[in-house]
């Protein structure tokens, strides 16, 4: 079916273009002449009609030109009638029309060679065409109509190779990985906002609709002119700026509700105290009085259905811009407001974004970028897994309005404190007050070179505060209420200066060179204190305080400086040549290691200019892309060099005395992480510009990879505050597609498809050491992941379930797991029956073996966008497949050894021979340790998910017959609508390391918005 | 061309004056360069004082110490069944395994302090400083490494012999080391302690809670004592006689917050209220001993989370008129808790401990307690001077000894001219009741016929899990993932 749209829609095509030459041909008239000409006026149109405003009208062979207003509309005099207009558009066909009307309209057909656009690359741009490295622009068209605060969650499955994992906390911002898990260090890209190196802020200091263009830079041919920073990929933002034109006021807003997407199902009151008898009896523990008879307790309370609720959220934007010969300026005021699907959880945040630009005279140029934002992020003393594990046999309330508590032994009661009055009169704050703000002077000398000096501020201050009152919910008590306030503040400067050397042949040749310097320093600094015990609680501030006051600050600074060069050679159009070198210095390393050297050159050939492809139908361009560079990671933390002691407080009969100890094993031998990049690529673009394909492959190492060293304990000092050593080596390899078709393209119906596919592999060479790297700590006394040669990064280690003993005579025929007589207090049937690995007689330690990998086999998302009259419609699916998840909350849910609440799959459980083969007994203490880490938690992560729907529909106009506003777009939206997944938990997206625990899960969202232009 | 001259010149001039090296020399803001230091008699001490810390963690002293008591079968955890103790029900139950975060805890514990111990050994002689403070801060070091090994040795058996502090050059993956070359070490350092400290009479009130001369003889007593040398149990039990030390007449002025460091102090570990830190961080920590064992749904004391609750069997082995049964336990019909009555329905057994107990209406909050923790106390040596004599023969010699504890309970002397037998029996009662819940009775079980006499005291009481295994901990198995040198693992695991 598909073949046959390809084959028709090129012939109609022809037909269109050709319907509209003659339209054109018939409309053109001639004007009247006077003295100096003759006045032509005429209008602008695109391939729908809609006037084009800022198209530019240049009289051909003079340097008379205008330009359309808002309407389309120009005028222009002319000396002739012979007189030819080139009209042009950004996007669009020039076209060239003679003046024999005096009103003419010009319909302009885009320029479907999109190729063209222009793209960010680092201390300068390109034409796309030009491009030779591996570099992916998300079109923002498509990702402003998601109902999401945060850029970054909108860009999921827009960019091959760009993973995100978006967090459900309001307020959050996502984890992006580019090309995989590149290091064991840190893998978070640099962040570039208006040529600002962001250093802590993150993308939700960004507005959205304030965004012009985002590109990810991805290998090393590109990311290399960021040197030190560029080996986890690079993300370069830009926001807008005024345009050349009539003044534009914009107004956005959308409201939306959000749930959550999947809750897990736990036991009643009934079926907890079924549950918790089988489970203390098999413990030989005498069971609650209160639940010999369950059947009486009914359902009880369901405290996941007072923990989740439905969240809310609000957003407006409000920007206008202007544009004139010689300046412009956009100013934006972005609200956002929401509520989270987990009570006592919001996020409210402020942006005003004022960027301008100035041409002071033919030769200087200044501009701004200016972005101020404040936010508050605002939660209780939330904790999902206490909401799950709390007993349904408590009430939330006692018949007095007081929280309940657990009343008598924890045996019977538990120990969970009330999760709903936690997290209702818990208030811990983040009150963030950033300031991102850059100023950059321009100027231009002997025709080809521009000098660039840039200087850039980032300013993040935060205040954290956590306000306890004081409480006594039964046998939980807290005597005093607790106020703890911090208030930290991170400063940096940044100072670029670039000279850029353009030059452009006649035959289409180019040279572009840059070189430059760039200096960044960081200094953070904090200070807290706590102190507990009010006088009145009405009264919130730490100098109403009376007992056990703590003070605490500190800080730390650093600094790095470069010098690169760029250049760019363009022979004909045909074959592109890119050199780029930086050498960074970093404070971050010791003496002797502080520089590093970042290489890179690759190569385009563009097949289709040459001959034997210049007149070919079927492939209308294509470009062939090899590129290698290096590129350093320098993420270990400020002082892994130096050796330091901490001071603290010990005492002697009452009195108190300094204490030094020592902080992290020093290693003053560190030096930068390097990673070499292999990339290749083919763009092309066939069947008359109705496919696009951008394939990429590549080969990315990382070697001297920063490692945290392995520190036993016996050494005395920390084993978890450790040195980086460069000690390992990890190699990823992978191939991303980009597929865009435009299957109809009517006036009226247009449709195009994006499909987005990228697979990795990632492997571990080396990690210099005997003994594995332990990853995956969360909290417990084991570790559930590690990272060691010849396997994925991160891969879970563990013992293998091999079903359920279902006789004590089976437990006698197995290898000895917990020995003796007692089943309150030794392996007894109905435990879980782990492989004896070794096979030698014992399960131990040694029977632990690879039991799961959390990384994606590839990554897939399809993006269809149809465009019906009025009606802009766009649906988009999103997909991971062949992750492992390690379901660390079924630790807790379904422990069945501790007097909890469990999810309802212990419904299933082991209560007799054949029962079940799969989920053990209950019993108190879990004599067997039923829950090491083990397979039983290992759950396939795929997924397949409809990520968004967004319809939008353009108000016609001419129903309001008013002129107070130009444009109406409203529009109705839905976000992770459903998803196919095996996986059990709240939800598959649960971060890099593929450990479920206590996560905030991700929401489903409907929205309503508007976007009013005047 | 004068133009592009003049704007490379800006450039160059920019490129400069932000290179320069300093710009590029950041050293840390918040942390003092161990290159310099120490330098001075003070700091050296501060370094000391870090030395004493990890004795404060809950790790140890805190909590994994004094829970041994329940392993030992005086008590029951009673605050297990929520989520928190399960740890430390599996080791009472005997069903510990090598991911035991009780004895994760208790292997990670001493090695900060031996590393601190090591830095003070290695820098203190090359300081220029008062001999006095230098002698001292090295028999401190001496002195706390011998008591982080002594506590590792008889948890683990064979660990790891580190008296150097350790580089990242160096080989930081250590095998382990028979117990009897510990145990040289052990001897060595309370030997070397032993000259270079200060008995405690001369610290003033700024420094008493130093170890000192008479809490090393204390501390050697009782490595003799478990390694069966009972002469020099019994030389150093004499050395420490001469000190000047006294049992308090009151039992309870033991854990009293008012008397703290007493006459029978000879070593304890300090606490101290508002010490600024978290409750929950390693540093500076209140006691956690009045939170954890106060009755659960009491509001006798802040916190009040109910763990360590004796059994009834402990409880049975009051003789009547002990006076140290109403110091140390609640029960139904004890003396008033700070004016309020105790019922049995607070614990699972109807026992809670009260000896480390510090009432609501003194500390108002379950984060800072002041309340010291003993280590070695004056009767104690008394008692081991006591079991060494009878061992030595000398029973009638050692009833002297037993007797001074059992009177100061307000008990009558021992029946005189017991048999061997009996009399070890006695003074290991003896050891049960003065010294109940400050985490000694595990020791005695494991120490007293290799262990043996644990074993059947164990399984006496319904422990019948228990076996010769389990006298030793495993290796935690996250410790042997880091360094698969400590392998093999101790028997049985």
């Amino acid at each position: 079916m598909n073949k046959k749209i390809k084959r028709k829609v090129p012939h109609k095509l022809k037909l269109f273009v050709a319907l509209i030459i003659l339209s054109l041909l018939s409309r053109i008239g001639v004007s009247q002449t006077n003295n100096s000409g003759i006045i032509i006026s005429g209008q602008v149109l695109d391939e729908f009609s809609v006037p084009l405003a800022g198209a530019t009208i240049l009289e051909q062979g003079t340097t008379n030109g205008v330009v359309t207003d808002f309407d389309g509309n120009f005028e222009i005099v002319v000396r002739n009638k012979s007189a030819l207009l080139i009209v042009s558009y950004v996007g669009y066909k020039s076209g060239i029309v003679s003046v024999q009307d005096e009103k003419i309209v010009v319909k302009l057909t885009p320029d479907l060679a999109l190729l063209d656009e222009v793209v960010l690359i680092g201390y300068g741009t390109s034409k796309k065409s030009d491009l030779t490295g591996s570099v992916s622009s998300v079109r923002m068209d498509d990702v402003q109509g998601q109902p999401t605060s945060n850029i970054g969650d909108a860009i999921q499955g827009r960019a091959a190779g760009v993973t995100v994992i978006t967090s459900g906390q309001p307020g959050s911002n996502p984890t992006f990985r580019i090309r995989g898990t590149g290091t064991i260090g840190n893998n978070d890209p640099l962040i570039v906002v208006d040529g600002v190196l962001l250093n802590g802020g993150g993308l939700n200091q960004v507005n959205m609709k304030d965004v012009e263009s985002l590109q990810v830079l991805k290998d090393a041919s590109a990311t290399a002119i960021y040197g030190s920073r560029g080996s986890n990929g690079v993300i370069i933002i830009t926001t807008k700026r005024g345009k050349k034109g009539k003044a534009t006021l914009d107004i956005d807003t959308f409201t939306s509700i959000q749930t959550a997407t999947n809750v897990i199902d736990v036991l009643n009151a009934e079926q907890f105290a079924q549950f918790n008898n089988e489970m203390l009896s098999n413990g030989g523990i005498a069971t609650n009085p209160d639940f010999s008879n369950p059947s009486l307790l009914g359902k009880g309370t369901n405290w996941l259905d007072d923990f989740f609720t439905n969240g809310k959220q609000s957003n407006v934007t409000l920007s206008y811009s202007k544009g004139s010969e010689n300046s412009n300026m956009y100013t934006s005021l972005n609200v956002f407001d929401q509520e989270g699907i987990i009570i006592n959880s919001a996020y409210t945040r402020y942006i005003v974004q004022f960027n301008s630009d100035t041409q002071i005279n033919e030769k200087i140029k200044f501009g701004n970028s200016f972005k101020i934002n404040y936010d508050i992020k605002k939660n209780g003393d939330n904790s999902i897994q206490n909401a799950i594990l709390s007993l349904p046999t408590q009430p939330i309330f006692r018949e007095n309005g007081n929280y309940s508590g657990s009343i008598g032994q924890p045996i019977y009661s538990g120990d969970i404190e009330n999760p709903i009055g936690k997290s209702n009169i818990v208030e811990n704050s983040t009150k963030g007050y950033n300031l991102q703000g850059s100023i950059f002077g321009e100027i231009t000398f002997l025709k080809s070179f521009k000098f660039k000096s840039f200087f850039g501020v980032e300013a993040n201050f935060w205040d954290n505060r956590t306000w306890a009152p004081a409480y006594s919910w039964d046998s939980d008590v807290s005597e005093n209420a607790f106020l703890s306030e911090s208030s930290n503040r991170s400063v940096s400067l940044l100072f670029d200066n670039t000279i850029t050397y353009n030059k452009e042949f006649d035959n289409g040749s180019s040279i572009t060179a840059v070189l430059g310097t760039s200096a960044q320093e960081n200094e953070f600094k904090f200070l807290s204190g706590s102190i507990q015990n009010f006088i009145s609680e009405q009264a919130q501030t730490i100098n109403n305080g009376l007992e056990q006051p703590t003070v605490n600050g500190s800080g730390s600074e650093w600094s790095i400086f470069s010098y690169f060069a760029r250049g760019q050679f363009d022979y004909k159009n045909k074959y592109y040549l890119t050199a780029t070198i930086r050498r960074d210095g970093s404070s971050r390393f010791g003496e002797g290691n502080k520089y590093g050297t970042f290489p890179s050159g690759s190569f385009a050939w563009r097949v289709s200019e040459e001959k034997f492809l210049n007149e070919s139908k079927t492939i209308n361009d294509l470009k062939l892309r090899v590129g290698y560079g290096v590129t350093g990671n320098q993420e270990i933390g400020n002082y892994s060099f130096a050796s330091s002691y901490n001071t603290n407080l010990y005492n002697f009969n009452n009195s108190f005395v300094t204490a030094a100890v020592p902080t992290v094993l020093p290693n003053s031998n560190v030096k930068w992480e390097s990673q070499k990049q292999f990339n290749i690529g083919i763009d092309a673009s066939l069947f008359n510009h109705i496919v696009d394909i951008t394939i990429d492959g590549y080969i990315k190492n990382t070697e001297d990879m920063l490692v945290p060293q392995t520190v036993p304990v016996t050494s005395g000092y920390s084993d978890i505050f450790v040195p980086f050593i460069n000690a390992g080596e990890i190699k990823n390899s992978g191939i991303e597609t980009v597929v865009t078709t435009r299957n109809i393209d009517k006036e009226k119906f247009k449709w195009t498809t994006d499909f987005v596919f990228a697979y990795n592999k990632n492997e571990v060479i080396d990690i210099n050491s005997d003994a594995p790297l332990l990853t995956g700590g969360i909290g417990l006394n084991y570790n559930l992941a590690r990272i060691q040669p010849g396997y994925p990064i991160n891969v879970f280690y563990g013992f293998v379930q091999d079903g359920i003993f279902q006789t004590q005579n089976d437990v006698s025929n197995w290898a000895v797991q917990t020995p003796g007589t007692n089943p309150a207090s030794s392996t007894s049937a109905g435990d879980i029956r782990f492989k004896d690995l070794n096979s030698d007689g014992l399960i131990n330690d040694n029977d632990r073996t690879f039991i799961g990998n959390p990384n994606p086999r590839f990554t897939y998302s399809l993006n269809n966008i149809f465009n019906i009259g009025n009606f802009d419609i766009a649906i988009f699916i999103q997909g991971v497949q062949g992750n492992d998840i390690f379901n660390a909350n079924r630790l807790f849910t379904e422990n069945m050894s501790v007097t909890t609440n469990q999810s309802t799959e212990v419904l299933n459980r082991w209560n007799g021979a054949g029962s079940s083969n799969n989920m053990p007994r209950a019993v108190f203490g879990d004599p067997n340790n039923n829950t090491r880490q083990s397979t039983r938690y290992i759950e396939d992560g795929s997924y397949v998910r409809l990520k968004n729907v967004n319809i939008s529909y353009n108000v016609p106009l001419d129903a309001f017959k008013s002129k107070v506003f130009n444009a109406l777009k409203l529009y109705v939206s839905a976000q992770n609508i459903f998803t196919i997944t095996n996986y059990s938990g709240f939800d598959p997206e649960v971060g890099v390391n593929g450990i479920d625990n206590n996560i905030y899960p991700v929401s489903r969202t409907f929205i309503l918005g508007a976007t009013l232009g005047f | 061309m004068k133009r592009i001259k003049l704007i490379f010149s800006i450039f160059t001039a920019l490129i400069a004056s932000s290179c320069s090296e300093s710009y590029l020399d950041k050293q840390p803001l918040d942390t003092i360069n161990t290159e310099n230091y120490p330098r001075t008699a003070a700091e050296l001490i501060t370094i000391v004082n870090g030395a004493y810390q990890p004795l404060q963690w809950p790790k140890l002293y805190n909590l994994r110490m004094w829970t041994s008591d329940i392993m030992a079968g005086n008590s029951i955890v009673g605050a297990g069944g929520g989520t928190d103790g399960i740890e430390t029900q599996n080791m009472s139950n005997f069903v510990t395994q090598p991911d035991n975060a009780g004895v994760l805890d208790l292997w990670r514990g001493p090695w900060p302090g031996i590393l601190m111990s090591n830095i003070v050994l290695e820098t203190a002689p090359t300081l220029d400083i008062d001999e006095n403070i230098k002698n001292r801060s090295m028999g401190e070091a001496y002195f706390l490494r011998a008591n982080y090994y002594f506590i590792l040795t008889r948890y683990f058996g064979d660990v790891p012999l580190i008296t150097t502090p350790l580089s990242s050059d160096d080989d930081l993956f250590p095998v382990r080391k028979p117990v009897n070359e510990i145990y040289d070490l052990i001897i060595s350092d309370l030997t070397n302690a032993i000259q270079l400290l200060p008995p405690k009479s001369s610290y003033g009130q700024q420094d008493v809670g130093r170890a000192s001369k008479g809490a090393a003889y204390g501390t050697l007593a009782k490595v003799y004592l478990t390694l069966g040398n009972y002469q020099e149990t019994v030389n150093m039990a004499t050395q420490v006689e001469g000190l000047g030390y006294a049992l308090n007449p009151n039992y309870a002025s033991n854990f009293d917050i008012n008397n703290e460091n007493s006459q029978e102090s000879i070593f304890e570990v300090q606490y101290a209220s508002d010490g600024g830190f978290s409750f929950w961080n390693n540093e500076n920590q209140a006691s956690w001993a009045s939170p954890f064992m106060g009755p659960r749904g009491s509001n006798f004391v802040g916190g009040s989370f109910g763990w360590n609750q004796p059994t009834q069997e402990f409880i049975n082995q009051y003789e009547a008129g002990d006076s140290r049964k109403d110091v140390t336990v609640l029960y139904e019909g004890c003396p008033d808790f700070d004016g309020k009555q105790y019922q049995a329905s607070y614990s699972l057994t109807g026992f809670n401990v009260r000896k480390f107990l510090v009432p609501l209406s003194v500390v108002s909050s379950y984060d800072n307690s002041p309340l010291n923790f003993p280590v070695l106390r004056y009767s104690d040596v008394l008692l081991m001077k006591a079991e060494a004599l009878n061992e030595l023969g000398q029973t009638l010699q050692a009833e002297t000894y037993i007797n001074m504890v059992r009177n100061r309970a307000g008990l009558d002397n021992i029946q005189s001219g017991l048999s061997k037998n009996d009399f070890r029996d006695a003074v290991l009662k003896e050891r049960r009741i003065e010294l109940a819940f400050e985490g000694q009775r595990w020791f005695d079980l494991i120490r007293v016929n290799n262990g043996e006499y644990g074993l059947d005291f164990l399984y006496a009481i319904g422990k019948t899990n228990v076996t010769q295994k389990h006298l030793l901990f495993p290796v935690p198995q996250i410790e042997i993932d880091r360094n698969p040198k400590l392998l093999p693992q101790n028997p049985g695991y």
